[in-house]
């Protein structure tokens, strides 16, 4: 059976094509002005890389924060439901999921079915999210996937505070004007990141067995340091991380229609 | 003698020049630049040549603001003052009866307390978050494609501002880009990201009590839209000083200067 998933977040429009409940092929594009129009050309492009038409498709499923602006969906899924159902899919045994987003750091636990029992968000503050990092790698001159193998080749973490945005900029200007290299500056941003990831996980409470999902879970960097700050088991999520949501959403597909 | 002060801070960067009697000769006010020594040099030239001096003919300059320290090293300034100090020694000079100086500025908020003589007395900061800071507005111009200088007089001309919940910039800068998808106005838009920034602006100004009478500093206070709802949230008027309101840190520094050299 193929189902088709689309997530249409506050930065990221993901997009992915389920065949057998594993992803056969998969796209992203920024969320934009012309978010449809995007996702509908994401869809054609990963419909023609897997090989398979339209109508051989059972059904689409749309999530994310901009969920009601996809056209031609079946279903239109919670986003937090849609990350939880990936999760149990690949991930039998997990019981709490960290998902770091484009604006979003949400921990959520999970009942043996994968349904989602409770969350905790950040509400007022974007600090550590996605678009966080972007704007910090752009100041570095390099794009957040650079920030990954950077922050490798750190000979030391440079100190980097988990306060607002805003002054962590200024905080990375001042330390390239002294002449810190920008890696031991990526490393210091990947352990701010993960400081206020870890913290939201443990406001939800002690998170057992844990897996992280999400476009920022995509940078080793980043769940290396949550893994060693948690008491929990890390249990590296098995697909592309980035498309958890699309991919849930694909899933609940395949089971409701 | 002329003694001069500085404040560079992280979106613009000030000098002033005073005299003996501590009357301004001068000022200018700048965009800043990464570093705070190319951008402490490009003001300091910019002041002299628009009070006609050399460099040389000024007696004493004291530093202020973000990268204070760093000119004092490099010799730029013979002592550095905190922005607390002088944004409340510029305020009084220019109004004695201030009570009250809310100072807004790149990417700080500070309420500052005067006693009746001008001596500093309590105060309030922003730590952990810039939402309420001219970094807020700069984003949210942005966001509108309008000039930041343009964002207050635009606010002027909505019917009824657009509610905006976010706090966080990020999160308000996604807000605005929807409601603009949408359709709103831009004007209802700037009159809502004004009220929003009124409303942090007047929490902080709370915590210390808005004795009055109340004026503002920093480049926030020439945006009347901001300034029209922090005085109808204050329930009060905020009086307008005499000179250009960004100045007042580096107009502060000069006095100390002046103080110091005296």
């Amino acid at each position: 059976m193929i189902t088709l998933g689309v997530d249409a977040g506050s930065v990221l429009c993901k997009v992915v094509v389920l065949a057998d409940r594993e992803p056969a092929a998969s796209g992203e594009a920024p969320s934009g002005a012309k978010l449809a129009e995007g996702a509908a050309a994401q869809l054609a492009a990963a419909l023609e890389a897997a090989s398979v038409d339209r109508t051989a498709t059972a059904g689409l499923a749309a999530t994310g924060r901009y969920r009601e602006s996809v056209a031609g969906a079946d279903l239109r899924e919670e986003e937090l439901a849609c990350i939880g159902w990936a999760a149990r899919e690949y991930l039998p045994e997990v019981e709490q999921v960290i998902d770091i987003g484009g604006q979003s750091i949400t921990a959520l636990s999970l009942d043996a079915e994968g349904e989602v029992l409770d969350f905790v968000r950040n509400d007022k503050c974007a600090s550590g999210s996605g678009r966080f990092l972007e704007v910090m790698s752009e100041a570095l001159g390099m794009g957040v996937a650079g920030l990954d193998q950077a922050a490798a080749a750190a000979a030391r973490t440079a100190p980097i505070s988990d306060q607002c945005g805003v002054f962590v900029e200024s905080e990375v200007v001042s330390l390239l004007n002294a002449e810190e290299p920008p890696a031991n500056i990526a490393a210091g941003l990947c352990e701010a990141v993960a400081r206020i990831v870890a913290a939201q996980a443990r406001r939800l409470g002690g998170p057992g067995r844990f897996t992280i999902t999400g476009s920022v879970g995509r940078l080793e960097a980043v769940t290396a340091r949550v893994a060693s700050m948690l008491d929990g088991e890390y249990q590296p999520f098995p697909r592309d991380p980035g498309l958890a949501a699309a991919l849930g959403a694909a899933l609940i597909a395949a089971d409701e229609l | 003698m002329i003694a001069c002060g500085v404040d560079i801070g992280s979106l613009t960067a000030q000098a002033v020049l005073v005299d003996d009697a501590g009357a301004i000769l001068a000022h200018c006010n700048r965009r800043a630049r990464p570093s705070p020594v190319d951008s402490a040099r490009e003001v300091l030239d910019g002041a002299a040549a628009a009070a006609a001096v050399g460099r040389g003919d000024i007696g004493a300059t004291v530093a202020t603001g973000y990268g204070r320290q760093k000119l004092v090293e490099v010799g730029l300034a013979r002592a550095h003052v905190s922005e607390i100090s002088c944004h409340g020694a510029g305020a009084f000079h220019q109004l004695p009866g201030a009570r009250t100086v809310i100072d807004i500025g790149g990417q700080d908020a500070k309420v500052i307390r005067l006693d009746p003589s001008g001596e500093l007395g309590d105060f309030v900061m922003n730590d952990k978050c810039a939402s309420g800071t001219g970094r807020f507005l700069e984003v949210m111009a942005r966001t509108l494609e309008v000039d930041l200088e343009r964002l207050g007089q635009m606010a002027l001309q909505a019917a009824e501002p657009t509610p905006l919940s976010a706090r966080c910039s990020i999160f308000c800068e996604t807000e605005v880009l929807h409601h603009l998808q949408r359709g709103v106005d831009a004007a209802a838009l700037a009159a809502g990201i004004c009220r929003a920034m009124a409303d942090r602006v007047a929490a902080l100004t709370r915590r210390l009590g808005a004795e009055p009478a109340v004026t503002m500093t920093g480049g926030v206070a020439k945006n009347d839209g901001v300034r029209r709802e922090l005085e109808r949230l204050l329930g009060q008027r905020l009086v307008p000083l005499p000179r250009d309101p960004q100045v007042m840190g580096a107009l502060g520094a000069a006095l100390h200067a002046l103080r110091g050299a005296a």
